[in-house]
């Protein structure tokens, strides 16, 4: 065990990432053979999953930002209605990518008003937040009222159909052409043969690489871009000492308040593009009120189980998304079902996890909750359609039982800060 | 630093201006119906409503039942003075006005009493989230005769504000508004109407449409939210309808969300994704009961049928969807499910005038042309007859179409 928790430390990160995704493969290729089912590793899951997935990323990544800079922003579901009219309008009346643009710009007047209420004001984080989220699509509703009621197609709630932006399929991997030439699809080939596990992880793979729209992979690049950004650069390192510890900045210079309007707007910016996103046809194709479905919610609970790092926003983001793109998808019911095997097989890693720390009360609590999955995958041929819902909230809440020690959030998160008390 | 706070200040404050517009539609809304008694509220919105009037009854065959309807009362109006009837207090579901939708029609129907039956209206619509719906209630009671909620969400306040307002009579769409706490259900009071749609009927004319248009046999039925009685209607007359043609039929049925999360009604990208999976699954017609979710299963229509070649058809539902989607999808809605809230809104209101006003479930059904399917793009001209012999023995009786998916 030691041996291979040596090696993983000595390899880099993006390859330790790669192994953790290949054993998740395994465990669903295990499951899958065990359960007689075949979407838990489709491409077409593993697709959907990659595209529902986006909002919910930046909005955790909105809350990355804003929360490095020591502001909690759970006005992000407001600025995710904010940008999805703006992304919506812009698009009609620009074309997609202004309509991007139009939209960041949206969700970034959302941060503008939080970072106004919290940091010169010095407002409660959570009330302007609420008061965001409850102001939001009133604001959405009227501009919809004034504008997207004269539209053809239109109505008070919702946009004509919104137009997306070019696709892009990665070429050698997924056969995507260069400069005119097919180049070979390598995961296709490995896909059609069936080999067990081989043909499952070329699968998932494939619908990661094929016929993505470029504004996916766009949201995708911006993971790294935030890595470095906050943890390679002056910038960066100046904006997390505003959450970190403000005085300790103040006195060396920085000024703590601008670094924090930018993350603020920074904030609601990435959630305009989400928005954006969830009204682009790679989700819904339209403006539609209400359609944001907590998406922010459940981006900040992406921040929590990622630990505060833009990697583990995605990863979190990555793990709510697959089980809805499932069961979207999952017509006879046996898929999501199955969903309980993988669950007892995570909390019996937990367990494991858990002994060879000596902590013998979470050891058993995993035991018994994988004991009850266990027992609710025998018992039952399908599962109710609000299973699927509430997996992220279950996520959360077993991520915070069991790892709550593991994770570190900003030190000065949430607290008031004014200039020159120091 | 005192000029940039003084900078903020007014961005803030032109915020909060806009913040102050959005409560416009409620402000508006009482203003209207204080002067209930003038024509003002809403004189230009009956324009466009007369447009979405004609556009809804396209649909239906039987409009002439209707016309000698009309014609009676044209010549009651003759004899009427010019005094007003009645007068008539709308309370719009959440998403109001404009919707493209339910709204729409029951102000369609409010706009067609208004201008036959001699009557002053006024139209509110609630806050988004509904929180303020027993005040609008009460303010309609306040100022009109008769006052009808659209919404089965508009259930207990209606209940208790119709029971405190003898005075009015109270029509709600969607809830057959009786007590089933007692031994037998029971009105809530003898001024509570519920008007309710013999949904499974319409469901069962489109079923059998779908399974005649159906090349492989294959059908799918995509429902918003499950387990509260509603939706299963469509989903038991669909499958009732499809099976009426062809027995051996397939039909692959999905429901996006369970209840209480409504969230079903609201999800485009869902409900496209599941239609993706029907169709590549071998449905070829798929029939959808979701409100907005709805739109999606046209958009995977139309993806299906571009990425595979073969043509599959997705059914409307509620009002005559050809007529709201985008042009591009037209050709993929095959006829839609109408439920003619503006034949209920009107006839209630006619009731009251007349007297003829009964508390309790008032049903509207195939027979009262209630409920019907929708022929705009043509795409159903060549199996009318059939659909229409269907129609006629089902409001013989000859065919009694189930409310429980598991009966049909």
């Amino acid at each position: 065990m030691n041996e291979i928790t040596r090696l993983m430390n000595r390899a880099p990160k993006w390859a330790t990432w790669m192994i953790y995704a290949a054993v998740g493969v395994f465990i669903l290729t295990v499951v899958q053979s065990l359960t007689d089912t075949e979407r838990l590793t489709s491409a077409t899951t593993s697709s959907a999953m990659l595209r529902w997935a986006v909002p919910i990323m930046l909005a955790g990544l909105g809350g990355l930002f804003s929360e490095r800079a020591g502001v909690v922003n759970i006005g992000l579901e407001g600025m995710l209605a904010l940008g999805m009219w703006f992304g919506a309008w812009g698009t009609i009346n620009y074309g997609p990518w202004w309509g991007l643009v139009i939209g960041i710009i949206g969700g970034g007047l959302g941060g503008l008003v939080h970072a106004i209420a919290t940091v010169t004001f010095g407002v409660d984080h959570i009330i302007s937040g609420v008061a965001i989220i409850i102001a939001a699509p009133g604001i959405t509703r009227f501009l919809s009222l004034e504008i997207f009621a004269n539209y053809d197609g239109g109505s008070i709630t919702q946009s004509p159909g919104v137009d997306g932006v070019g696709k892009f399929t990665f070429p050698f991997l997924a056969g995507g052409s260069i400069g005119g030439w097919k180049s070979p699809d390598i995961l296709g080939w490995f896909m059609d043969h069936g080999w067990w596990f081989i043909s499952d992880l070329a699968s998932v793979g494939r619908g990661l690489t094929f016929n993505l729209s470029q504004m996916t992979i766009l949201a995708y690049l911006l993971v790294p871009l935030i890595g470095w950004v906050l943890w390679r650069t002056r910038f960066g390192l100046r904006l997390r000492i505003a959450g970190e510890n403000p005085q300790a900045g103040e006195s060396q210079g920085v000024n703590i308040l601008r670094y924090k309007y930018i993350a603020v707007l920074l904030s609601g910016a990435l959630a305009g593009f989400g928005g954006a996103y969830i009204a682009s046809p790679e989700l819904n194709g339209i403006y539609l009120e209400g359609s944001t479905l907590n998406r922010g919610f459940i981006g900040l609970a992406a921040l929590i189980i990622g630990n505060w790092r833009p990697a583990g926003v995605m990863a979190g983001a990555l793990l709510f998304a697959y089980p809805t793109a499932l069961g979207k998808r999952d017509l006879e019911g046996t898929s999501t079902h199955s969903l309980l095997l993988v669950a007892v097989i995570a909390l019996a890693f937990v367990v494991l996890w858990a002994l060879s720390r000596n902590k013998t009360g979470d050891a058993v609590l995993a035991g018994v909750l994988a004991l009850l999955a266990g027992f609710w995958f025998l018992a039952a041929d399908t599962v109710p359609k609000w299973w699927t819902d509430v997996q992220p909230q279950l996520i959360v809440i077993l991520v915070l039982v069991f790892f709550a020690q593991r994770l570190r959030m900003p030190m000065a998160v949430g607290q008031p800060y004014r200039k020159g008390e120091s | 630093m005192r000029k940039r706070l003084l900078l903020l200040l007014a961005v803030l404050l032109s915020f909060s201006l806009i913040a102050a517009a959005c409560g416009d539609d409620d402000s508006e809304a009482d203003a209207g119906a204080d002067d209930a008694g003038t024509d003002d509220a809403g004189t230009d919105d009956s324009a466009a409503d007369d447009d979405m009037a004609e556009d809804t009854s396209d649909g239906s065959e039987d409009e002439s039942d209707m016309d000698e309807d009309e014609g009676d009362m044209a010549e009651d109006e003759g004899d009427m003075a010019e005094e007003p009837v009645a007068s008539v207090g709308l309370v719009f579901d959440i998403g109001g006005e404009g919707d493209l939708s339910f709204n729409d029609s029951a102000a369609a129907g409010l706009a067609r009493a208004e201008a036959e039956l001699n009557v002053t209206t006024s139209k509110v619509s609630p806050n988004d989230d509904g929180s303020n719906r027993a005040e609008l209630l009460q303010l309609q009671a306040d100022s009109s005769d008769i006052v009808i909620a659209v919404g089965f969400l508009f259930e207990t306040d209606a209940a208790a504000v119709g029971s405190a307002n003898a005075g009015s009579n109270f029509g709600v769409i969607d809830s057959s508004m009786l007590d089933f706490s007692g031994e037998t259900p029971a009105p809530y009071a003898d001024n509570i109407a519920g008007l309710v749609f013999s949904e499974e009927q319409g469901s069962f004319l489109v079923g059998a449409a779908a399974a005649l248009k159906s090349t492989n046999g294959h059908l799918g039925f995509i429902g918003g939210v499950c387990c509260f009685g509603l939706i299963e209607k469509f989903e038991a007359g669909f499958i009732a309808g499809a099976k009426a043609v062809n027995p051996d039929i397939t039909i692959t049925s999905q429901y996006i969300t369970e209840f209480p999360n409504f969230d079903g009604f609201n999800d485009p990208a869902s409900g496209r994704e599941t239609a993706l999976a029907m169709f590549e699954g071998g449905a070829d017609v798929v029939y959808h009961a979701a409100g907005g979710t709805g739109l999606g299963l046209f958009q995977a229509a139309k993806e299906h049928t571009e990425a595979s070649g073969t043509k599959v058809w997705g059914i409307g539902v509620d009002s005559d969807q050809y007529n709201t989607v985008d042009a591009e999808l037209q050709e993929y809605v095959l006829t839609s499910m109408l439920k003619r809230v503006d034949t209920a809104v009107f006839e209630i209101i006619k009731a009251h005038i007349e007297g003829t006003f009964g508390p309790g479930e008032q049903r509207y059904d195939l027979s009262v042309d209630g409920v019907g399917y929708s022929t705009t793009g043509g795409f159903v001209d060549d199996i009318v007859d059939q659909l229409e012999e269907f129609k006629a023995s089902i409001i013989a009786g000859d065919i009694v179409v189930p409310t429980d998916p598991a009966e049909a």
